[in-house]
């Protein structure tokens, strides 16, 4: 079966608007969690976010569609990152029309993130809005498609947290089974009063930047952003660079409840076993892994659990969340992205707003900067609502 | 991939199978809601009194498979829009309240996947599970996950299916893009109508699929699809799917295609009916049920029980009927508003 | 006009059916003193949060964090108390 390399990465989020800006906030340490400046909320004073520091007419001067009308911010923070991506990639357009070439985006928000326009057009309260045909999770996929000619499979998917996550393992396995040459895959996610409201009601945020692992986390902090990553097989990238492997995947419900993981954290430990057995590799291969690591009080006891269960000796982990937020749909790809991130520069960037790590497992998150020489091989996880669990594990090429 | 086990909820009455007899809703109306069971009677009280329709749908057809078969290690959902009563409650709970104290359900169940999580947590089902909300193709984009899942021996038995609810969401944003007539059509003269919009549908379709079954329903062969085709790119990409699967266009002796009734996207279906197979029987399925993303879900339940031999309601669909030819391979072929387009290829 | 402890009860019992959608459950079959997180009504987490809206909705009751929450939502009778002792 064809290996399938990664030739191409594009990511926008609150620590960065490119590739190198989110490399140098991670080693530096520096979160990208605050006051949201562009995000209209009752809650922006009160709750901080993981804002991309950009307005929307910024976004589309920069991803060159300020004529175009009824672009969410979701689609706008798309653009950007896809546009990345094929061009760190080299895709030329003929590549990106074969049919050979996929794209497999996801997101939760889509255009919801139009709140006070969704609110008025499904309530026929007034003239339809700019943003009526926007609304939808798979819209902004559609506008990738039409702008840049996708002609192969394409797809949508919304398994929550683990949803970008699940169309890097769709992708992966569409080049393995020859249908494919490469895919495009990732995922985008806006702040919206939609999804600050419903995790409000379920009193899962933090009133305080997020703390994942630590033993006074109270709730998460919610973020935004696009990642996505160039997939291709190994006879169509021969002569290319190559920043990864995707080695291994799996992904496994938690069969427990609709909003909160269960105690044996069956679903996680099984992703991740599943990642392991899918490339045979023994968990103390693992060099580092990328934690879901929300900083909620039932994820991050359970995923430690599910570390504990799965590795002998826990390898070193982190959360990026706590230097973007959660990003929902994006997470997968964004996290994704700085594994890859951490990987090829052998590096290993320390988890933040973790002063008392959770300490029943001889372990803690990695807690200051590290280069690590030998680093061959990471994991990164995402899990759920919905009891969705996902772990992809990537290789040093 | 075969279909062993299949359930429907939708407009007619397929849930206990009635349809397959012969007997027609008929219905003269713009919206065509679905005809549900007694839910209380099988679902959990403490579980349902969540449920907003699309869940109960999808559990409602779901959860009956899901006890016959305790071996299911994998459930993949297509639903373009997920819990939309339940989202737009909770939308309106924001602007209502202005972003207060709000309730919690509403947003916990208007999420796609919630479909396909109660039903692994019914079924304690732990395999893969994911759900695709890619508008008109989520159902094809499910449908192509299990083909891959199976070719890659990742596992024997799958539940899977496609869900969509009415709610005065979908209905009220997609009238003001004109998806809909401006007045009431009879369903026995949806096909042939002359105005554009067509009518809107509800639904949800359950199958298990399965590896190497001794009896079954029919084959799931392939499914293909592409996105803001020209009619050469269509054509191209039916044939592709042919070709792979060791085929000719004179190898498929029906084509079930999803007209709507929409004059301004016939065009597509004539292409296909007229210049791509013109020997092949010719069937519709959305005078049965309206419109909706996920609905070739309802053509692959009508498809797999003709394939089966249960032709009763034939007629009900016949649009076209050629010389000789028995049903041995379907070819449904869907568009959703002349932007996403789907083939999905079935045999006896 | 202020209420009966009675009529308080009732109406608690019509909004937790209402609020809860409890279904075949009428409001005068909710006992004052079972407790609402036990077996007869198994209700869950999402439920206490649920609650703790109906309170802040009906009664301008200002629950912040369920575990408060959950001292509170004991049994019909502990929440009437509580309505009776912070209702403005």
């Amino acid at each position: 079966m064809e290996k399938v390399y990664v030739t191409g990465i594009g990511i926008i989020s609150a620590i960065g608007n490119n590739t190198d800006a989110n490399h140098h906030s991670l080693l530096n340490a520096q979160s990208g969690i605050g006051k949201a400046k562009y995000f209209n909320s009752k809650y922006t004073s009160s709750l901080n976010f993981g804002e991309v520091d950009l307005s929307n007419d910024d976004l589309k001067r920069i991803t060159n569609s300020s004529h175009q009308k009824g672009l969410s911010r979701t689609t706008l923070l798309a653009y950007s990152a896809f546009q990345q991506a094929i061009d760190h990639a080299k895709l030329d357009p003929a590549e990106l029309s074969s049919f050979r070439t996929g794209f497999i985006s996801s997101s939760t928000v889509g255009g919801m993130c139009n709140t006070d326009e969704l609110y008025a057009d499904a309530n026929l309260k007034e003239e339809p809005s700019e943003f009526v045909r926007s609304y939808g999770g798979g819209e902004h996929t559609l506008r990738l498609i039409e702008k840049y000619g996708i002609k192969g499979f394409t797809s949508t998917i919304n398994t929550a947290c683990s949803s970008s996550a699940n169309a890097i393992m769709l992708g992966a396995r569409l080049i393995k089974s020859g249908r494919l040459d490469r895919v495009i895959v990732g995922g985008a996610d806006s702040l919206a009063k939609y999804t600050v409201n419903g995790f409000n009601s379920l009193m899962i945020l933090s009133e305080n930047p997020c703390k994942p692992f630590d033993i006074h986390r109270d709730g998460l902090t919610l973020g935004e952003g696009a990642g996505y990553l160039v997939l291709e097989g190994e006879s169509t990238c021969k002569n290319k660079m190559k920043l990864a492997e995707v080695l291994g995947y799996g992904n496994a419900n938690d069969a427990h409840h609709p909003s909160a993981t269960s105690d044996e954290a069956h679903g996680p430990r099984m992703a991740m076993e599943r990642a392991l057995a899918s490339c045979k590799l023994p968990s103390d291969s693992i060099d580092y892994v990328n934690a879901h690591g929300t900083g909620t009080p039932n994820n991050d006891s359970t995923e430690m659990f599910a570390f504990h269960k799965t590795f002998g000796a826990i390898p070193p982990f982190n959360s990026t969340k706590s230097y973007t937020g959660h990003t929902l749909a994006a997470s997968g790809a964004v996290e994704a992205i700085h594994s890859i991130i951490s990987l090829c520069n052998m590096e290993l960037y320390p988890s933040l707003n973790c002063a008392e790590p959770i300490s029943d497992y001889n372990a803690s998150p990695i807690r200051e900067f590290k280069k690590l020489n030998n680093m061959k091989i990471v994991m990164s996880n995402s899990f759920g609502f919905g009891g969705s669990c996902t772990s992809l594990i990537f290789s040093k090429v | 991939m075969y279909i062993t086990d299949l359930k429907a909820i939708s407009s007619q009455l397929t849930y206990k199978e009635e349809f397959l007899k012969g007997e027609l809703v008929a219905y003269d109306d713009k919206v065509y809601n679905v005809i549900e069971p007694d839910y209380i009677e099988f679902i959990p009280k403490g579980l349902l009194r969540r449920m907003g329709k699309a869940v109960r749908m999808g559990v409602g057809t779901g959860l009956p498979l899901v006890k016959e078969n305790n071996d299911i290690d994998a459930i993949i959902m297509g639903t373009a829009n997920g819990g939309l009563e339940d989202c737009i409650k909770f939308l309106n709970q924001i602007v209502e309240y202005d972003e207060g104290v709000l309730t919690p359900t509403n947003f916990v169940q208007s999420t796609p996947n919630a479909v396909a999580g109660q039903l692994a947590l019914m079924g304690q089902c732990k395999g893969y599970n994911t759900t695709y909300t890619n508008g008109g193709l989520a159902f094809e984009n499910a449908l192509l996950d299990g083909l891959l899942l199976f070719q890659q021996g990742a596992c024997s038995k799958i539940l899977l299916g496609g869900i969509e609810e009415i709610s005065d969401y979908n209905y009220n944003i997609d009238s003001l893009v004109n998806k809909y007539k401006e007045t009431a059509v009879k369903n026995s003269e949806l096909i042939d109508a002359t105005t554009p919009g067509t009518v809107c549908g509800e639904g949800a379709c359950m199958f298990i699929m399965e590896r190497n079954p001794k009896n079954y329903y029919a084959k799931i062969e392939d499914v293909g699809q592409i996105t803001y085709p020209n009619k050469e790119d269509l054509a191209y990409c039916m044939d592709e799917m042919l070709k792979r699967n060791k085929l000719n266009r004179s190898d498929i002796d029906t084509v079930m295609l999803g007209l709507n009734g929409d004059i301004n996207h016939n065009d597509w279906y004539t292409h296909v009916s007229e210049d791509l197979l013109p020997e092949a029987n010719t069937l519709s399925f959305k005078n049965l049920i309206g419109d909706y993303r996920t609905c070739t879900s309802f053509a692959v339940w009508l498809a797999a029980h003709l394939l089966k031999g249960n032709t009763e309601f034939i007629e009900t669909i016949q649009i076209r009927k050629s010389h000789s030819k028995k049903i041995s391979r379907i070819l449904i072929y869907n568009h959703f508003d002349a932007v996403r387009h789907g083939f999905i290829l079935l045999s006896a | 006009m202020s209420q009966s402890r009675e009529e308080l009860k009732l109406e608690l019992k019509k909004h937790i059916v209402e609020y809860l959608n409890l279904l075949e459950i009428k409001p005068e079959d909710i006992k004052d003193d079972v407790p609402l997180f036990g077996p007869e009504l198994e209700l869950d987490s999402i439920d206490s949060v649920e609650m703790i809206v109906l309170l802040d909705r009906e009664y301008e009751i200002k629950i912040t964090n369920p575990t408060e929450g959950r001292k509170i939502l004991v049994d019909v009778n502990t929440i009437v108390d509580y309505i009776l002792e912070n209702k403005k």
